[in-house]
């Protein structure tokens, strides 16, 4: 303990540390964690980005009060030398003297941001237990170039990155549970068709193109198999498809109604979607498990749009109540349901982070929309977004 | 604490160092990117000029019937009584234009959902088809198409403006 003490001074006297200077104190809240960061050190360009970016994710992760004199405390350093970081970090247990991390990174100086966020969660792994959202990645729909293309960013907004350039309307994008693909809907050739690309070598394949609409929906949590949206045989229904067989399967048969926004279960045994059987104007939310029996999940507002059901077996989704969206949560087993943005605007289309307490969501905002990061438990929303152009139909990716 | 302790820890960090120092963290050593690679085309069916079972796909050329799109009210998709002359001019203009055929697209406001907007739109498109195939014009003549709320006529973010995008529109081909 000593000799690591003594190490990490060392350290730091050796790469001439700046204090930190900017560590916000947030509203103590009984359900936080105190740290104090106020001494980790940072040394060249990129070490001041590593330090600004763990700092940022410490305090929007949700599970801390930054200040000084805490139970827990972070020390360390991040030094950007000839194009490499190299970070020191150490977690103590002040009450317990006891050291619940102490590892160091390297990585390429450009880098700092997604190793910041590693590190992050690596903290909150120490102190918490359990993975933070701080490394996970979003991809979305951007309108900066004019047209409608898919990006990705970092869980903090940044790292923007433009995934597509097709000049066409892309929308509906989302992650495969492990990461590895993103299915979304395109009009690349005209019609709306359901293409996938590959994260690791951005190869694109086309998964459906049927005359109709070809939605793209939630692909499954063991990643085989997606559900869609398709109207080749009348009016729009939710069909499977299995990746490995091609096999697909129809699963609602509603002469009179429109389905869409497909979602797995957590144990894959059942579906939640937007149909309006109910009647015309009236969108709500429905339940079925495989063989096709439904049951209609949403009583209040005029509209339930937009689910999407988390690994924690709650349901997310964007409700219209007294002409306003807002994004409420629902469990599924007991039907108790609450609104989790706040009544400053309009709030839609949300989508579970992997921590099971964060959500991202559109909030409109000056003409268009903006990403936002919700908080079940209670901070306040944090643009991710405040970039030119309007961004929206954002989906988490927890690998 | 012990001396075991800290020799234990300096190997877990020299550990971190060798495993960061070989892989890099994310597997990749191209930047600041998020490793996502640039999209590629590379399904054949994406470069051959096919356009699934669509009619006219490549051939088709556009021709302005001079027809008036069909208006719907908010979240409905059914064609009210004041629309159907829109719907039976289109069906007088295909009987008396043998070789045409006619895209319906449908489309929304920008009130909600974008993905539910795609099938009422879709849903509008198909209570036209319908119409003009009570009409007499053949279903191989038609196809449906929707835009959901992507491509508005009117871009006003009001009643107005609303009131004008919900609409279905004519596109007629040879």
């Amino acid at each position: 303990m000593k000799r690591i003490i003594i190490f990490s001074f060392l350290s730091l006297s050796l790469i001439s540390i700046a204090p930190a200077q900017e560590v916000r104190v947030v509203k103590a809240s009984g359900s936080k964690t105190s740290l104090d960061v106020s001494t980790f050190g940072a040394a060249g360009a990129n070490g001041f980005v590593f330090r600004q970016t763990l700092t940022s994710d410490l305090e929007r992760c949700g599970w801390f009060s930054l200040v000084r004199s805490a139970s827990f405390t972070v020390t360390g350093s991040c030094h950007d030398n000839a194009g490499t970081l190299t970070v020191d970090c150490q977690v103590l247990n002040v009450l317990k003297s006891s050291v619940v991390l102490s590892k160091t990174y390297t990585d390429s100086s450009p880098n700092a941001r997604r190793l910041a966020h590693k590190v992050a969660d690596d903290i909150i792994m120490s102190i918490k237990g359990f993975r933070g959202i701080c490394s996970g990645r979003i991809v979305m729909i951007g309108t900066a170039t004019g047209n409608k293309e898919l990006y990705t960013c970092d869980a903090d907004g940044g790292n923007l990155h433009q995934l597509t350039h097709d000049k066409s309307i892309s929308m509906a994008p989302r992650w495969s549970p492990d990461g590895s693909k993103i299915v979304y809907t395109s009009f690349l050739k005209g019609f709306a068709d359901i293409y996938m690309i590959d994260s690791a070598s951005g190869k694109r394949s086309v998964i459906s193109r049927s005359p109709g609409i070809n939605m793209a929906g939630a692909i499954s949590p063991g990643g085989g198999e997606m559900l869609m949206v398709l109207s080749k045989d009348g009016n729009p229904e939710v069909y499977s498809k299995s990746f490995g067989s091609g096999q697909l399967i129809r699963l609602t048969r509603t002469p009179r109604a429109g389905e869409a926004s497909p979602t797995w279960s957590p144990d894959s045994s059942q579906i939640a979607y937007v149909s309006d059987m109910a009647g015309a104007g009236s969108p709500q939310l429905y339940v079925m498990d495989r063989s096709g029996t439904s049951r209609r999940l949403t009583s209040r507002g005029k509209e339930n749009v937009d689910p999407d059901w988390g690994a924690n077996n709650l349901i997310a989704f964007s409700s219209r109540r007294s002409g306003l969206y807002s994004v409420y949560i629902i469990n599924p087993a007991t039907m108790e349901e609450r609104q989790v943005s706040p009544s400053d605007g309009n709030y839609e289309d949300p989508s579970w982070a992997s921590d099971g307490r964060h959500l991202v969501c559109a909030k409109r905002e000056g003409g268009g929309t903006r990403i936002y990061l919700l908080d079940t438990m209670g901070d306040t929303p944090v643009c991710l977004t405040p970039y030119g152009g309007s961004w929206s139909a954002p989906s988490w990716c927890a690998k | 604490m012990n001396t075991r302790f800290a020799v234990s820890m300096i190997l877990v960090s020299a550990m971190a160092v060798s495993m960061t120092g070989c892989k890099g963290l994310f597997g990749k050593k191209k930047g600041a990117n998020d490793g996502v690679s640039d999209v590629t085309l590379t399904d054949p069916s994406l470069l051959d000029g096919q356009n699934g079972n669509r009619i006219g796909s490549g051939s088709g050329q556009i021709i302005d019937a001079q027809l008036s799109a069909v208006q719907f009210a908010f979240d409905s998709a059914l064609v009210d009584e004041t629309e159907r002359a829109k719907a039976e001019a289109a069906a007088s203009y295909l009987k008396a234009n043998a070789g045409t055929f006619v895209t319906l697209e449908g489309n929304c406001d920008e009130q909600g959902s974008a993905e539910y907007n795609m099938s009422l739109g879709e849903r509008r498109a198909q209570a036209v088809r319908t119409y003009l195939m009570n009409l007499g014009i053949d279903s191989t003549r038609i196809q449906t198409k929707s835009f959901g709320k992507e491509k508005p006529k009117d871009p006003g973010h009001d009643e107005k403006a609303w009131s004008v995008n919900r609409r279905v529109e004519f596109v007629v081909m040879k």
